[in-house]
């Protein structure tokens, strides 16, 4: 099994090396939005003091280690194989005798992380000079604590996302679907702002939903600004919804390769 | 008259595109409009937490999402479909038999494709800004409206210009397929007034890619912040831009046919 | 007749740069270039009058389609000169391009997505016909080429061949005078290729257009032209009727002969045997020009002859002589 992913692994980095021009503007798309929320809250900060109990540079700790975190837990699978689902391609993935998703997308995915993070490594360490953020409060027990959320955010962005992918088994609109997500995402993670500042509903149903673990909790944990019965808790509810989405995403892959063969497509 | 007429017939038959998608147009109406609630609920939630960035307003806010919701419509209408449909042609030579046609040629690379639904875009655009004028108090004199109304066209001339030097490079240098893609990339960064980025964020959006040209200095107009020496200048600047950009363009075509080697 | 097409010692040089292998020189060549010359096109001179079809023809990379590119203004030539029309063609003027037209077998005008009908209407404006001569135009086309099945299907759903006849339908609508086509026919099955021939000697006929043309496909250059034009490395090899190509360039004739015992009899001695096309059971020699009469009276003394016949060499052979001397 590791013999294969290594295999998969290795043809994946050179053809995605391939494209590193494409990289580069991907990283810049990734970069710039961070960038410019963070931009309109340390200006809010610094007129004022403080936003409802956050300083200007909770508001840099928080966006630079969203910067680090969204590329860990972001997931690519859409742009991977939705086309090849469309224009019939799959069936040649579904010969091989290993999974096409829970192999060979996810050693993409992984693939395309590792590659992006050596760019984004310079980046951000010129963000962080850019920015001067203190990160006094990270310990080591708090990236530590923080690393279960990551795999658990990651675990469920790809389910989900692998999930929604398969939705073009039925639909040639999945990029809308899938747009609709990430947008909600969006909102419901933290990308946007931290979500205390969030309006009260929306923080409250936040609490209940997957989106957090993508973003706000493992950054919160990293920054030692959760107590440790809210993080735990918070990652009890991850785990029920990592549950879920494997669920789903189960369901929806075998019944969507059944209509897929049944179509001959 | 003529450009009219070809302009007529390539709305038409783009028109007959999307209306074989008509399915596609309503879901992305959707989605555009459930984007418009997205941005809507992002200004409540900083206003929710203060009354003003950096100076400016709600009502100012909603008057700068509407322009940049026009240069928004400019970059997914024409700007977007017309480079990939440009990127192809070079590709595949099909370039080629554009040349040949008796009409300019920058014209028909500008035109050839639109994105008609996006048109919507227009009327979104324009009630927001009349609703942010409206929410921000008095202040705007027709003479304020106008100098708006005209920064926002130097400000769309601007970012066009840049464009046609974006995609003229392409005959230099063959494999620069992702020369647009920065302008898209930093288009976020339109969506708030300038003076809210640090200063090496400020240069690139104002100098690099203009993008503040197009959102924030039309604002500042209304706001009354320039004197009519910059209007003027803008003004000078955009069709200086345009004027170096065609010739740039014309150069690329000579290029092309072997005629400069 | 008047001469519409006249090409003056046409060159094109393009300046290609040179790449070695490896590693080291690929840095070297970051920083200093090294430019080599490509002759596509050397010193080509030919004149070609009006209503003429003239086979532009020469192995792959032989500069046919460089020659076409300048000939239609894409390319600025390096040297010589050209006119059509009276027009110089890389100058662009609007009057030539309205007056003339080019087909690239393997490139698409048509969009996709949208029937051709819908693109005729684009070049009725661009190329602004009036809507009675449209019509006109449009009519007559249909006539030719039986537009009206396809024309209103988008492009995409269509063969090769239907979207190779639309394709000659947009490029025609504006009633060009001179028509450069390079290979219009390629890719399509016998019967495509048999119908678009006839559909260009037709409109040659009807409009007296002026037709220049490059093909692999023989069949094409011998039903079309009865001129042509041979190149090779950039250089004009031969310029003249395709009978006269016979003379020049293969001074042989097929003598075939049926004889009446089914002997395989030897027939070295008056030629160089060479297979026969046809399965009637004939035997062909290969001999000189000049002594067909001797040879012929030979045989028929000698050999008990059924039957006797005397032939062209095929085209086919004799232009793939040309391209080889």
């Amino acid at each position: 099994m590791l013999r294969i992913f290594q295999r998969f692994w290795l043809v994946n980095w050179a053809e995605q090396w391939q494209y590193r021009a494409n990289l580069l503007m991907y990283l810049l798309y990734w970069l710039v939005s961070p960038v410019v929320y963070l931009s309109v809250w340390i200006t809010i900060a610094n007129s004022q003091g403080s936003v409802n109990g956050m300083s200007a540079n909770d508001f840099v700790t928080y966006y630079l280690t969203l910067l680090i975190v969204d590329q860990l837990t972001s997931d690519i699978t859409i742009h991977i194989l939705a086309y090849k689902i469309q224009d019939g391609t799959l069936s040649g993935d579904l010969l091989r005798p290993v999974h096409p998703i829970l192999v060979n997308t996810l050693v993409n995915n992984i693939a395309f992380k590792a590659l992006t993070f050596m760019a984004l490594i310079p980046i951000w360490v010129v963000l962080v000079l850019l920015f001067r953020p203190d990160y006094s409060a990270v310990s080591w027990q708090s990236v530590l604590l923080a690393l279960p959320g990551v795999a658990m955010g990651f675990g469920i962005s790809f389910l989900l996302g692998a999930t929604i992918t398969c939705l073009a088994f039925w639909t040639t609109r999945v990029y809308s679907i899938s747009e609709f997500y990430y947008a909600l995402a969006v909102l419901f993670s933290g990308q946007f702002v931290p979500l205390p500042l969030m309006p009260r509903v929306i923080q409250a149903a936040a609490q209940y939903l997957p989106f957090q673990m993508m973003r706000y909790v493992p950054i919160e944990t990293i920054l030692n600004r959760l107590p440790l019965e809210t993080v735990l808790r918070d990652y009890a509810i991850g785990l029920a919804w990592l549950a879920v989405a494997w669920l789903l995403f189960r369901f929806v892959w075998r019944e969507g390769v059944r209509r897929f063969s049944a179509v001959g497509a | 008259m003529h450009t009219l007429r070809v302009l007529a017939a390539l709305f038409k038959i783009n028109l007959q595109m999307s209306l074989a998608y008509r399915a596609d147009t309503l879901v992305n109406i959707l989605l555009n409009l459930m984007w418009l609630g997205w941005e809507l609920l992002g200004l409540s939630i900083i206003f929710s937490n203060t009354t003003q960035l950096a100076g400016w307003g709600i009502g100012e806010m909603i008057a700068l999402m509407g322009v940049f919701r026009l240069v928004n419509m400019l970059m997914a209408s024409l700007i977007w479909p017309n480079t990939e449909k440009f990127n192809t042609s070079i590709r595949d030579g099909s370039l080629d038999y554009t040349l040949l046609l008796p009409v300019n040629s920058l014209f028909l690379t500008t035109f050839s494709r639109m994105v008609i639904w996006r048109a919507w875009d227009l009327v979104l655009a324009t009630a927001l800004i009349v609703v942010g004028v409206n929410m921000s108090g008095g202040g705007a004199t027709p003479l304020r409206l106008l100098s708006f109304m005209l920064l926002t066209g130097t400000g769309a001339m601007i970012i066009y210009s840049l464009w046609i030097v974006m995609i003229a490079a392409t005959f230099w240098f063959v494999k620069f397929d992702n020369n647009v893609t920065i302008l898209q990339a930093l288009l976020d960064a339109g969506r708030y007034p300038a003076n809210v980025y640090p200063v090496w964020l400020r240069m690139i959006v104002t100098f690099v890619v203009p993008i503040a040209v197009a959102t924030t200095v039309p604002l500042q107009a209304l706001r009354g912040e320039l004197t009519f020496l910059q209007i003027l200048l803008y003004l000078g600047v955009s069709l200086a831009a345009f004027v170096v950009a065609s010739r740039i363009w014309k150069a690329g075509m000579k290029k092309y046919s072997g005629a400069s080697s | 007749m008047s001469e519409l097409i006249q090409v003056n010692q046409l060159s094109k040089t393009y300046k290609v740069p040179e790449r070695e292998g490896g590693f080291r020189s690929a840095v070297r060549g970051f920083f200093k270039r090294k430019y080599r010359d490509v002759n596509a096109v050397q010193q080509v001179t030919f004149t070609i009058c009006q209503g003429e079809i003239v086979g532009f023809l020469g192995p792959n990379g032989a500069g046919k389609t460089t020659t076409l590119k300048m000939l239609s203004g894409l390319l600025h030539p390096t040297g010589g000169s050209a006119s059509v029309l009276g027009y110089t063609p890389w100058e662009r003027k609007r009057g030539y391009l309205q007056a003339m037209t080019l087909v690239m077998g393997q490139r698409n005008r048509l969009s996709w997505d949208i029937p051709a009908a819908d693109s005729f209407l684009l070049n009725q404006a661009i190329y602004r016909i009036p809507q009675a001569e449209y019509a006109r135009t449009l009519k007559e086309l249909d006539e030719l080429l039986d537009l009206s099945p396809i024309m209103r299907k988008p492009v995409r759903n269509l063969s090769l061949g239907e979207r190779m006849k639309c394709e000659l339908a947009a490029a025609l609508l504006h009633r060009p005078q001179v028509l450069f086509l390079d290979e219009p026919t390629i890719g399509l099955d016998i019967t495509a290729q048999a119908r678009i021939r006839s559909f260009l000697q037709e409109y040659n006929r009807r409009t007296g257009a002026t037709i220049l043309l490059t093909s692999h496909y023989m069949a094409d250059v011998t039903a079309l032209c009865e001129r042509i034009i041979i190149i090779h490395q950039g250089r004009l090899k031969y310029d003249g009727a395709i009978s006269e190509l016979t003379h020049r360039i293969a001074p042989f004739k097929l003598i075939g002969v049926a004889l009446g015992d089914p002997c395989p009899c030897d027939l070295t001695p008056y030629g160089k045997p060479v297979a026969g096309e046809n399965g009637d059971g004939k035997q062909f020699v290969q001999v000189p020009a000049g002594e067909v009469a001797s040879i012929t009276s030979r045989l028929l003394a000698e050999l008990p002859i059924h039957d006797l016949t005397i032939e062209d060499p095929p085209i086919e052979d004799v232009i793939e002589r040309a391209f080889q001397e």
